[in-house]
This record gives structure tokens, sequence and C-alpha cells, in this order.
């Protein structure tokens, strides 16, 4: 609590006057903290402000979700199924027919079948470079708990992982005693299906697979780590996806890193490579494909994308329809809003109103008292 | 007391201390006896044995006071002005028209605590008066010839009988006038027992405006307290400023102690002290009512808020295999309450109030709200419940959305950890707006608190994503950085707040329009209406006629007209008891000029005969 202290001085030369004080008063000093009255902004939802919100929101609104649309609507994307239709092709080259999922995975999972098809993918629309490849996988839990923690941070970053630190891979940590780099889940599981595209007049479309990872999953890697152990060549060893080189540092692997960044959901797509030339339409693309990886053991499909981008990114319709649909509804809102305040008027203020004088609203509100009394008698 | 020659002034001793108190003044009788040393001495041996027992020590000490506090003479008896405070009848009534019942438990007899009522305005002279009073001629009598089970027996009938009466007529004439019931602490030995008197005390209690206990013992005290608080099961509020006032503090809910000239043991006793009865006002009319805006405000905020993070993460859990896969990375789920969201919720329990103080004072039916829970009730809880369910499929759909297809023109996808940063910081976002939109009152401590938890966001997100450490997995490392160069990133912040908090702010605009709370009604008045407020009363109507005005007037003066006085000090009941004493009339007060001339014109509506 403050003290004040006041000397009184009432008689100049008045020895004792001036070692009088006043008895401290106890009051607490005022500051407009300590008594809650800071400056404060109480927004009021007026009518007026309510329709001029809504109204602004809509306006703001509107031409973003157009402009993103249109973003949106400008890119080309052309999908096409393989994963099935591949395999068909291939069994068909060893007079094979497949229509078991068993037999899938067993024609898929034995390493002397054919495992390439063509397919013609046919341009309609003028797609300028750069043209992205994906590849899109369906039904494929990248977002699996089990799955998103098998990998081993401190062995990609180059350092000694004792046997401990890389039970987290488990069970792919090591072979025979031998550790696997980079072990675990992710890395095992390495899409291995290859692309290579022609023209229908013969020349060959070069795809750059370079720029393709995030340079941060890139950097994440010491450039010393080496694949070792991975993959190995017993053929009784249960495979998961493809094989990486032993002589080039894993860090350079582009694709590695962009199938070890997980998806949010099961299905998902992740870049392949950069197609560097345009495609008109009438354009009839020839892909031949290497189709090894086997989705079959997990009921998913493979699908392969082209596709250009916008300032936005990818085909995604989504964000536009929402901001053009939130929009709208706005200015419907205002308008449905002015008509309601118009049509049930209350005098804001109004007294009349209080629950305590209108015993209508008390009863309505529960309340237990029964007990209403107006002021007067 | 001793037969004999004092037995001649007991009668106008009792005489002159029923004037006494009726004149609101506190009543000391005085009485002596003549000891001899030896007397003393073999009295004193007892005593000290007394209070040393170890086992009924009280009693003990009774029955040795006992021993000596007989054939005592009268001399004569005293009368102190014990001045009420100041503002104490005016604090009264504002209480009471918050809702707040009040009774009053004094030490003092009959009379004077009757007086006491007037002044204080608990009760006034149309209140319906059920007076329970032992001390009347037939148990006098009885007592006289001092067989205690007798008096005893003759009491508690007395109390059943008279207690059974007052209920049936208390039911009867409930919603026409307000009651009010006096009862004598000895009276309430007995209709505290369960057997005798204790459930229909407690039904007459209820429906009576005021209730006045005089002659009561500091356990007694405590003993009502308890009965309101367990049996009656509402809430109770015990304010006292002497050390007999400290039993009936502390069995209450909420004890206040009133620190002044009594001492400091009631302050000591107590959960608030405050310096004036009359500042009672301010702490319950306004802190006290803040206080449960706050509180209710902060614990919904606080189910909604984790409830709309958690549940975006349980849609997540579906698309996983429900393999427990977590959406959130592990610091940011831990720091989501500890850090980014927990300074405004601070900020908003300590500074937020729908209407001012003065407001607050002005309209005590406002407490109402508190004494019904309205801001607590299950539809509010739900409707904030509800609110954070729908939010929570705003929060991870949206991003969700994003997820399946390239992000920038650099066209590399986003993965889980992306998308989950991008989810948090627009359910960061979307509470913290919400927390200002559920706010009434907006100072520079909330924008600085909002502002600088999701800046701290940022700040904290850029910075955990910016460094490599090998110990911990290297989920986030670079992600934030990812998200702010990309476009989704920032119409995705610009969308998904819009969209979650248009349903809560369209249910808070049908509300506000349709069924607004008294506190809004306030909130527009003191903005929009114009009136001034003094001069208007809060009648549904305003008056029109010059005699309705003129009643209203008539009305504001303060009310004289009954042999109570209604003040005990300053009063012309004052004056005139020793004025009368020496035979000098009374000089006219202004007010009972006014009142006289009141008079003249007919009383309406009421059909009861006013008391002059």
């Amino acid at each position: 609590m403050a003290t004040t202290a006041n000397a009184a001085t009432t008689t100049p030369g008045s020895a004792i006057a001036r070692n009088e004080v006043k008895p401290q008063s106890q009051k607490p000093i005022y500051t407009r903290f300590s008594q809650q009255e800071m400056h404060a902004c109480k927004p009021l939802m007026t009518p007026a402000r309510i329709v001029a919100v809504f109204m602004t929101v809509g306006v703001v609104f509107i031409p973003i979700g157009i402009a993103t649309l249109l973003a949106s609507t400008s890119v080309v994307e052309l999908v096409d199924h393989y994963g099935h239709a591949c395999l068909d092709n291939s069994a068909a080259q060893v007079n094979q027919s497949l229509r078991t999922r068993e037999e899938r995975i067993s024609f898929i999972k034995n390493p002397s079948n054919p495992k390439n098809c063509t397919r013609t993918i046919r341009i309609l629309k003028l797609m300028k470079q750069p043209i992205y490849m994906y590849y899109e996988i369906t039904n494929f839990h990248q977002n699996h708990h089990r799955y998103v923690k098998s990998k081993s941070e401190p062995q990609l970053q180059g350092q000694q992982a004792s046997p401990e630190q890389l039970k987290i891979c488990a069970p792919e940590d090591s072979v025979g005693g031998q550790p696997v780099i980079p072990c675990g889940l992710v890395a095992w599981s390495f899409f291995n299906d290859t692309y290579s595209l022609a023209l229908n007049n013969g020349t060959s479309v070069p795809v750059n697979k370079k720029g393709i990872a995030w340079k941060s999953d890139m950097d994440k890697v010491s450039s010393t780590v080496y694949a070792s152990n991975f993959q190995n060549n017993n053929p009784s060893a249960y495979i998961g996806g493809g094989k990486l080189p032993v002589d080039s540092p894993l860090r350079d692997n582009e694709d590695l890193w962009v199938w070890m960044r997980p998806a949010a959901l099961s299905k998902f797509r992740k870049l392949w490579g950069r197609i560097e030339r345009d495609l008109y339409p009438g354009d009839e693309l020839q892909v031949n494909i290497q189709n090894v990886y086997n989705c079959f053991s997990f009921n998913g499909q493979k699908k392969l994308v082209l596709s250009t981008t916008s300032w936005m990114g990818g085909k995604n319709n989504f964000v536009g329809t929402a901001y053009l649909t939130i929009g709208l509804l706005c200015v419907a809102l205002a308008i449905g809003f002015f008509f309601m305040y118009y049509s049930h008027p209350r005098p804001l203020g109004n007294t009349k109103q209080f629950s305590w004088n209108n015993e209508k609203q008390v009863k309505q509100r529960g309340f237990q008292s029964t007990q209403p009394r107006t002021i007067l008698r | 007391m001793a037969e004999g020659a004092s037995n001649q002034y007991r009668e106008v001793t009792r005489d002159h201390l029923e004037k006494f108190g009726a004149d609101g003044l506190r009543t000391l009788c005085l009485a002596y006896r003549r000891l001899t040393a030896e007397v003393y001495e073999s009295w004193n041996e007892k005593f000290i044995q007394a209070k040393s027992a170890l086992r009924d020590r009280e009693k003990k000490i009774d029955e040795v006071a006992e021993l000596i506090e007989k054939d005592l003479i009268l001399l004569g008896c005293t009368a102190i002005e014990d001045k009420l405070q100041e503002g104490v009848p005016n604090c009264i009534e504002t209480l009471s028209r918050a809702g707040i019942k009040i009774w009053m438990l004094t030490g003092d007899k009959l009379e004077t605590a009757i007086n006491i009522a007037y002044a204080c305005s608990l009760v006034n002279n149309e209140t319906k008066q059920f007076v329970l009073n032992s001390d009347v001629k037939e148990i006098r009598d009885i007592e006289d010839r001092g067989d205690a089970v007798m008096t005893a027996q003759a009491v508690s009938s007395l109390v059943k009988q008279r207690m059974e009466e007052y209920l049936d007529e208390a039911e009867r004439v409930a919603d026409d006038v307000d009651m009010a019931l006096v009862i004598d602490g000895r009276c309430l030995m007995y209709a505290l027992d369960p057997l005798i008197g204790r459930g229909t005390l407690l039904k007459l209690c209820m429906l009576c405006k005021a209730v006045v206990c005089c002659r009561v013992s500091p356990l007694q005290k405590a003993q009502v307290t308890t009965l309101i608080k367990d049996d009656a099961k509402k809430i109770t509020l015990s304010i006292g400023d002497g050390a007999n006032d400290v039993s009936m503090i502390q069995a209450a809910h909420i004890g206040v102690g009133i620190s002044g000239q009594e001492g400091m043991q009631a302050v000591m006793a107590s959960d608030f002290a405050i310096a004036q009865f009359r500042y009672l006002k301010e702490l319950l009319l306004v802190h006290g009512r803040w206080s449960y805006i706050r509180i209710t405000k902060v614990v919904a905020y606080f189910f909604y808020k984790n409830l709309a993070f958690t549940l975006t993460q349980f849609w997540f859990t579906l698309y996983t295999g429900f393999s427990g896969q977590r959406f959130y990375d592990d610091w940011f789920q831990s720091l989501y309450n500890v850090l980014f969201t927990a300074l405004p919720v601070i900020v908003v329990g300590i500074f937020d109030q729908d209407v001012n103080a003065k407001t607050s004072i002005k309209f005590p039916e406002l407490y109402k709200a508190g004494i019904y829970n309205l801001f607590f009730k299950w539809r509010v809880i739900m409707l904030w419940l509800v609110g954070a369910t729908y939010q929570s499929l705003v929060f991870f759909y949206f991003p969700i959305s994003v997820a399946q297809s390239a992000q920038n023109y650099s066209a590399r996808m986003l993965g889980v950890w992306d998308v989950s940063t991008l989810a948090y910081t627009c359910i960061l976002m979307t509470v913290n707006l919400r927390l200002m939109m559920a706010s009434s009152s907006l100072t520079k401590w909330h924008l600085i608190s909002v502002g600088g938890s999701i800046g701290g966001w940022f700040v904290f997100a850029s910075v955990y994503s910016g460094i490599q450490v090998s110990f911990i997995q290297e989920n986030i490392y670079w992600v934030m950085f990812t998200l702010l160069g990309t476009w989704f990133f920032w119409f995705l912040l610009l969308l998904v707040p819009v969209v979650a908090l248009s349903l809560d702010l369209l249910v808070l605009l049908f509300q506000r329009w349709f069924f607004p709370y008294d506190f809004q009604i306030l909130q527009e008045h003191g903005k929009f209406d114009s009136d001034d407020y003094e001069s208007r009363t809060l009648l549904d109507h305003r008056p029109s006629t010059v005699e309705e005005q003129r009643r209203i007037q008539m009305a504001q003066l303060p009310k004289e007209r009954s042999k109570h006085t209604g003040f005990s000090f300053d009063s012309p009941g004052f004056e005139s008891f020793f004025a009368q004493q020496s035979g000098v009339p009374p000089p006219a007060k202004s007010w009972d000029i006014a009142r006289r001339a009141s008079m003249k014109h007919p009383r309406q509506s009421t059909g009861r005969k006013s008391r002059h």
C-alpha cells in the first residue's frame, strides 16, 4: 500500500508545525492499471458495422478467389493409370494372364519376368515448359507412425550410429551384423519405377532429374554418407523397393530424398522429373515404363502425372473455389443481415428489454425465482 | 437477580430498555454484588479447576460462573449509540436489488435489532414481519419457577407452533408482500433442531425477503450459515467485523471481514477484507461479477481451444491407418498451451469487463446473471464445443486439400510436416482471434499478447526450422521457410480463420440481436442511448400524468411513516425521545411536511391501508 505523508506547515516559523505529519494515508496509488480503468476499445457489433464487415470480406475474397481459380484452371494436368495395365501388358509378353491379386504379386516379384511396357499419352492442350512429371501412389500410408519414425538422422548426418540408435529403424537396421545405410523402412521402400519419354515421331524427350528434391532435405545429409548393405543381393531377402548406387554419395540421389519426405495422406504424388520443352496439342507421348514397384501387395494404384505449374503451384481448384464461395456467401450474408435488421429492428440500448423488466423473459430464461418485482408499487 | 429492594426497579428498567431498544441504542444492564475475600478465594479455586479441565471445559466454566453470578443487585441500564456506518442502507438496498438475500445476525436484543433493520432498509413499513420472541411473559413466568426442563419444553412448543403458523401464512401471501422473519436466539436454538423446526425454518426463511436473528451467539451465527449452505444449497457470504463473527465468517462460502476498531480477528479469519461495509457493494457487484464473467469465459475458451487443436489431430488419425501418428511436431504440440495461447487467456482473465464499474453499480440486477449461472449453462458450453468441432474440421481439411498437388512454382510437394505446420499456424491465428471475438473490451495488453503470441510463433518456428541438431528427428528442418515462400500458406492463413470463425460469428450475431443479454443491452446503451440516466427511473413506462410524477418524487423522499423512525440517528425519533422526556415537542422536518402534504392524495392500487 502506498503511503503519502504530508508535512503540515500551517504557520511559518512554528517548529512544532514543521515536524507535524498528517496521518499516513492507506489509499493505494491510483493508476489506470490497478483500478482497471485502462483505455479499452469496446467494439460493438452494430448492424451497420456487421453489414459493412461482411461486404468487405466478400469484396476482398471474390477477386482472390477468381485469381486463384484462374491460375488453377490454367494448369494442364494429365493422369495415366498404368499400374495394372502395364503389368497385364508385361504378362502378355510372356503369354501369361493375370487375374488375381496373388498372381500379380508373384509376377511382379519374380525378377526374371519382363516388367516394362509402353504407354501412350495424348496431349490435348498446349503445355508450356517446364512440365513436371510425378508418380502418384494410392493407399500407401507414408504417414503411418512406425513408418514415419523409421529412419536415422544421425546416420544420415554422417555419424557412426550405435546399434541402439539404429534400433529405431528395425527391422531394417542391420543385416548380418552390419548396419544398413540408409536404415529404416522409408528408405527400404524406395520407389523405383523409371520412365523414359519419347514423342511419337521418335525424338526422345529428355527429363531433367536435377532439382527435384527440396534443397533443405539434401542439406540435412552429409556428403560423406554412402549406401552400404542396402537391399542386399540375397535373393531370399525381402526387397522393399529400389536399390541405391554404392559409388556415389547418398546425398546426390535426389529421388531418394523426394521419397523420404513423408507425404501427408495415403494418396500422394511425388516429383520425378522435369521436361524442359513444350508439348503441343496433338503430340503423342510414348512413355516407356519400368514397372518394377510392387503396389499390389498394399492394394494401391500407380499413376503417372504430367502437369504444368502456375504461380500458385499445381492444379488445385479447392482454394479458388473456397475463396469464391466464401466471398459470395459473405455478400449474401451482408444482404441477408441488412434485411434482417430492417425487418426486425431493435432499438439499441433499449432498457425496456432488460430481463428483469420483462416477465416473459424471466420465465423463458429459466430463472428459478418467481418473484418479479417492479421497482415502484 | 436478587429479590428484594431492587425489584421495584425491574419493571421500570425493563421499560427503559425497551424504549432504548426501540430507538436503536445498544443497551447494557448493570448489577453488582458484594463478595468477601474467602468467598472469592473458594470460588476461584473451583474456577481454576474448571478452566484447566480437559473435558467439557465450557460446560464446567459455565457451571462455576453460575455459582457466583447470582443474587446480583440491579443498578440500572445504559444505552450506547452504535452508529451505523455511512452508506449501509444504500448498500443493502442495492444488494437486494441484485437478487441477494440479506440476513442480519446480531447479539443485540430484539427491539434494537428491529430498529437497526429499519435503519438499514432491510425491512420497511410494508414488510410483513413474523416475530419469534422467547422473551414473552408466558415464558418468563415459567422460567421464574426455575424448572429448566419445563422452560425448554415451553419454548420448544412455542417455537414449533408459531413457526408452522407463520409458514402457512407466508405460503398464502408469498406473491403479494415482502416478508421478514425476526427470530430470537433462544428460539433459534430450538428452530435449528431437525426434530422441532429445521425444515419449517428453512422453508420460511426462503420465502422471506430478510431474516433478522437477534441475541445469537457466535456458534449460532455459524449454525445459521451452515443451515443455508448445506440444507438449502445456496452460496453464502458472511460479513462481520468482530471476534464474535469469526465462526460465521469461516462457516460461509465466502467470508468478508471488516477491518476496523473492533480489531483484526475477523479480518484474519476472512477470505476478503474490506474497510467499510459499503465497499461490499463494489466487491460483489463489480469485482464479483467481473470475476464470474472472466472465469466462465476463460474456462469455456480453454476447453474450446484444446478441443479444436486435438480434434484436428483426431481427424488426421483416420488417414494414417489408425497408427497414432501425431499430426503436429512434438515441440509444437507441447508449446501450444504453454507459449502460444497462454498469454492472451491470462490477459482476458485479468482485464475483461463487460460493462464498466459505474454501470455495474447503477444496474445491480446484472448480478442476477451470476446467480442464475447464465453464462455457464450447458447450452452455452455446447455452443463453444460444437464450434470447436466445426473448426477442427476446417483446420484439418483445408490444409489437407493443399497436400494433394504441388505447392509453389517449383512444383515440389509438401510433406506431412509442412501440412501440419500450416494447419498449426491457422489454428493459432483462429483461436486467438476467437478469444478477441469473445472479449468485451480490448485493451492494449490484449493486442500485445495476441500479436506477441502469433509473432512469437513465427519467430519460434523459424528458429526451430533453422537449426539442425543431431539428436532430434529433423522433421521440421526448413519447414517454416518453405511455407513462408508458398502462396498457399498465405492464402490459407487468410481463408481458414474466416471460415472457421464464421459459424461462431453468425451464432453470436443472432443471439445478440434477438436474445440479447442484459449486459449487451447496457453495452449498446452506453454508446447510443443519449438519455441522461440520472433522471430516468427504471419503469417500463414514463410517468405521464402530473399525479404519477408527484408520486415518484414522493417515493424518493425518505420514508417516515411509522413508529419505527427508520433512522436511529440524526432522526426526529432520536431527538424526540429525550425531547419527550423533558416535555419539549420536536421541531417539524421538511420531509415531514412534504409527507403530510402527500397524504391529501389518494393512494393507488395497493388496497392496503398505510400505517402512520
